[in-house]
């Protein structure tokens, strides 16, 4: 019942964020330089001409007119049409959001599973070398560019070794839909290896000094059942918000590994879409990864509540 | 080499007034062969004629050789080791917007449009002539005031309708409304109205225009990419669920932002194409395609730029690798009207530091041609080289900047857009000045930034006090010579205002013979250079790439491709 509330709770605070997120982006897109019809038909376009597609897409209108219209077609459902695209931003966006989602769960079920192991691996080989070789790796891993981990792996998988597809695209079916998006997600398996190690390392080192965990020791449990029944649990708290935290990144935030890879994805179309001013097509994108973000952090929360009862008695108080 | 002079006179009998000063001027030497063939074809005469007035003039060889390039680049179908079938993989640019011909002004867009549709005239890039395509034959009316054009007979539309004059006349009408929003108004300001189109019978259309123009079968080829023919009532903006048109291939498949496909058409007028079909597959950057080639996921990259892609240039013997001569070029305009440019010797001493040469092989690797400071590019005819070519001269540079009074030099801000080499340039335009004591601060923006508005007051572009900017192939120079310079165009970012210029400017364009076109040429090359009001580094080639086994591509220096001759062979 109380986490009912809880959850319910939750969402109604999602649905403000998502709204405040949308009052945010559209301010945010009028400071954004360039006119949409100007972005259309390009700089040289005739300024008569500019003005009649503008008078066609309606960006003639004040800003706030164009929100409003943007606003009324949202609650009954519609995302409007795209000035850059001409068309309803639904597909569009709807097809984007399904390729991000795809690469962003392979990259999770490899990154997760890896980061927490190399994290507890560490923490349990405190101020060993192999501690400091898992640490090491991690960090110098989190820095590399997505573009040049990218660059690389298709010289050496694709090119050199010729045992990965280049590209991303063109897949059928599951099983070849992965081989094709292995090489994309090894990147972002990179950058988040060290964030989730980190924080797995940290939380399994503070739960090994904790008060329990020594109790737990004195008393005569062995090492493995301490461990598992005590530290991993409580370790694992701090990753899961860490990882819920990467998801607006894993969704939206991939224009140079959609670029390499040739993977349509939603952070490209948003590049454009801030690029071109295309309005609609911007608080669309925006707030769907707004959205994802948020029924993340809640599933987040919700786990987190589940593994750590406090948590959810605070939140309904 | 004996001129034959019977069987020319009975082909002077049949040719219009300016068509016989072409003669003479081939007779006289005064005209190159190449020359000829692409004016004579711009003065709408057949291949044929020319073809007997080339061996009339004793230059057979000459006209063997024209047509045997020709058929290097368009083989004909029967033609011996060509291959028929299999689909030709391409990678291309993401189309910036809806496919919506009317609107469409990107690479990615213009390419796609041109795979179903087809122009009056194709401005054939490689053999550097105007060809028929959907007309068969042009001409004028003596002053270059009124073009007719006559259709070719036999075409038919992808959804079996056949093409008449009224879908021409409708296709310029919308093109030229300046109530629709069409990319080619820029085009034809000044130079055709709606009413201007008409049908003569089902079978010719006259243009009658706002003033004399003797390159207008120009401006309505291939290099006005709007310009496709599309049946009359056509809804521009649903046209990307069809691409209805009269080309040899048409649409099977478009998804937006990821490829097209399209296959043969067996009723197009020129023959069925070798291919089965193309498949393009869309990028929005260029190192993607290179990797996608070198892995042999495409055949073909339809257009690349020399920078970043020194994997294919420096392997060259394993790609084939299409190089066209091209007007697209850098323009550094200053502001005339603000100091220290409103002195034309400070503009010049900066023209005078650049060494174009080490710019060409340092930014372009060599795929390119100097610039003299005026649009006319190397390849269009009426470039006239009597003008001396400007080089570095620095000592000259600082006697000028000294003489203007600003011997210690003097500093200065220029804004720029994030575009291809443009940044690079920048930074070694900045390095030359500095030899001369001239000292450019650096803004380089993106390109929404810098463009901004893109009219006065509103733009960076047009704004700043020295303005970089990126200009695109054009198949004539009359939009460089105009926009850019004229006084107030709408693109004239150096707020050059010259009225000697203008009145020549307005005779280049009216001016329909060649001999004429390149004595005003150069009176315009050489008032550009005394004043100098932009800088015009270096023309760029444009590229194309494909594997070895890929024949018969006719890309444009636009982007665009025709695939209609293309084959793959094993």
């Amino acid at each position: 019942m109380q986490l009912t509330l809880f959850i319910l709770k939750r969402i109604g605070f999602g649905i403000i964020t998502l709204f405040l997120l949308s009052i945010i982006v559209f301010a945010a897109a009028q400071i954004l330089p360039g006119d949409p019809a100007r972005a259309i038909l390009g700089p040289l376009a005739a300024p008569s001409a500019v003005k009649a597609l503008s008078k066609q897409l309606g960006t003639n209108k004040p800003v706030i007119d164009q929100y409003g219209t943007w606003i009324g077609h949202l609650v009954r459902g519609n995302f409007g049409t795209s000035y850059q695209y001409q068309s309803a931003i639904g597909p569009i966006l709807g097809k984007a959001l399904v390729k991000s989602l795809e690469l962003a769960a392979l990259a999770f079920v490899i990154v997760v599973p890896l980061g927490i192991i190399g994290g507890v691996v560490a923490a349990l080989n405190y101020g060993k070398p192999l501690d400091r070789i898992i640490s090491v790796f991690g960090l110098t891993a989190t820095v590399i560019p997505e573009v040049v981990s990218g660059v690389t792996l298709i010289l050496v998988f694709g090119l050199w070794l010729n045992i990965l597809p280049i590209q991303a695209s063109g897949a059928s079916g599951f099983g070849d839909t992965i081989y094709h998006l292995i090489m994309p997600a090894i990147p972002l398996v990179l950058i988040l290896f060290g964030y989730i190690e980190q924080m797995a390392r940290a939380g399994t080192i503070e739960a090994l000094n904790s008060d329990y965990a020594r109790t737990a020791t004195l008393k005569g449990l062995p090492r493995g059942v301490m461990i598992r029944r005590h530290v991993l649990r409580n370790s694992l708290l701090p990753t899961i918000t860490v990882i819920a935290s990467q998801t607006g990144y894993l969704i939206g935030g991939l224009v140079l590994v959609e670029t390499l890879f040739r993977w349509n994805g939603i952070g490209m179309l948003l590049f454009n879409a801030a690029k071109d001013k295309d309005f609609p097509m911007l608080e669309a994108g925006v707030l769907t990864i707004g959205a994802v973000y948020v029924v993340a952090t809640l599933i987040a929360d919700t786990s987190f509540s589940l593994l750590n009862p406090r948590i959810r008695y605070r939140g309904v108080e | 080499m004996g001129i034959d002079d019977r069987k020319l006179d009975q082909i002077r009998g049949e040719r219009s007034e300016l068509e016989n000063h072409y003669i003479d001027e081939l007779v006289a030497g005064r005209l190159d062969r190449r020359t000829f063939l692409r004016r004579g074809a711009v003065m709408g005469m057949s291949a044929s004629v020319m073809g007997a007035i080339l061996a009339a003039c004793g230059s057979a060889n000459s006209t063997n050789k024209s047509s045997a390039a020709q058929s290097a680049t368009n083989p004909s179908s029967s033609g011996a080791g060509v291959t028929k079938g299999g689909t030709l993989k391409l990678a291309s640019t993401t189309p910036a917007t809806a496919i919506n011909p009317l609107l469409i002004d990107d690479a990615g867009g213009l390419c796609l449009i041109a795979q179903t549709g087809e122009f009056l005239t194709f401005d054939n890039n490689i053999t550097l002539q105007l060809q028929p395509m959907l007309a068969t034959s042009w001409k004028h009316n003596g002053d270059g005031t009124v073009w007719t054009f006559k259709l070719r007979s036999g075409v038919k539309f992808h959804n079996g309708q056949p093409m008449t004059a009224d879908d021409v006349v409708y296709t310029f009408q919308q093109l030229s409304d300046p109530k629709n929003a069409s990319n080619a108004l820029s085009t034809f300001a000044g130079v055709l109205k709606p009413a201007g189109v008409r049908a003569v019978d089902s079978g010719t259309v006259a243009f009658h225009l706002e003033a004399a123009n003797g390159n207008f079968p120009y401006i309505i080829s291939s290099d006005n990419y709007n310009a496709i023919i599309v049946p009359k009532g056509t809804d521009f903006g649903s046209w990307d669920k069809t691409f209805i048109g009269t080309g040899p291939f048409k649409l099977s498949s478009y998804s937006q932002g990821t490829g097209a496909n399209f296959i043969a058409n067996p009723d197009y007028w020129g023959g069925k194409p070798n291919l089965d079909g193309t498949a393009f597959s869309f990028y929005t950057t260029q190192q993607p395609q290179i990797l996608a080639l070198q892995g042999g996921t495409v055949d073909v990259i339809v257009q690349f730029v020399p920078s970043g892609a020194q994997a294919l240039l420096n392997n060259a013997s394993q790609y084939s690798i299409i190089k066209l001569k091209s007007s697209n070029h850098r323009e550094l305009s200053m502001r005339n009207d603000q100091a220290p440019f409103t002195d034309a010797r400070v503009r010049q001493a900066v023209a005078y530091s650049l060494n174009r040469p080490a710019l060409v092989s340092t930014l372009l690797l060599g795929y390119g041609v100097i610039g003299n400071d005026n649009p006319f590019a190397p390849l269009y005819p009426s470039e006239n080289t009597s003008v001396p070519q400007r080089a570095q001269n620095i000592a000259k540079a600082k006697a000028l900047l000294s003489a203007a009074g600003h011997g210690s030099g003097f500093s200065v801000q220029m804004d720029t857009e994030e575009y291809e080499e443009i940044p690079e340039l920048a930074q070694l335009i900045q390095a030359d000045a500095k030899e001369i004591g001239v000292d450019i601060k650096l803004n380089v923006e993106t390109q929404a930034n810098y463009y901004g508005k893109a009219t006065f007051g509103n733009s960076d572009w047009l704004d700043a006090t020295m303005s970089l900017v990126d200009y695109g192939d054009r198949g004539v120079p009359n939009v460089f010579l105009e926009s850019p310079l004229v006084t107030g165009g709408p693109w004239n970012a150096a707020h050059f205002n010259n009225k000697t210029y203008d009145s020549l400017v307005k005779q280049y364009v009216a001016a329909v013979d060649l001999q004429s076109q390149k004595q005003i040429a150069g009176k315009i090359e050489t008032l550009l250079l005394a004043e100098t009001p932009l800088i015009i580094p270096y023309f760029i080639d444009g590229l194309t790439a494909s594997k070895p086994t890929v024949h018969g591509l006719n890309p444009t220096s636009l982007s665009a491709i025709f695939l209609k001759d293309a084959y793959i062979t094993t």
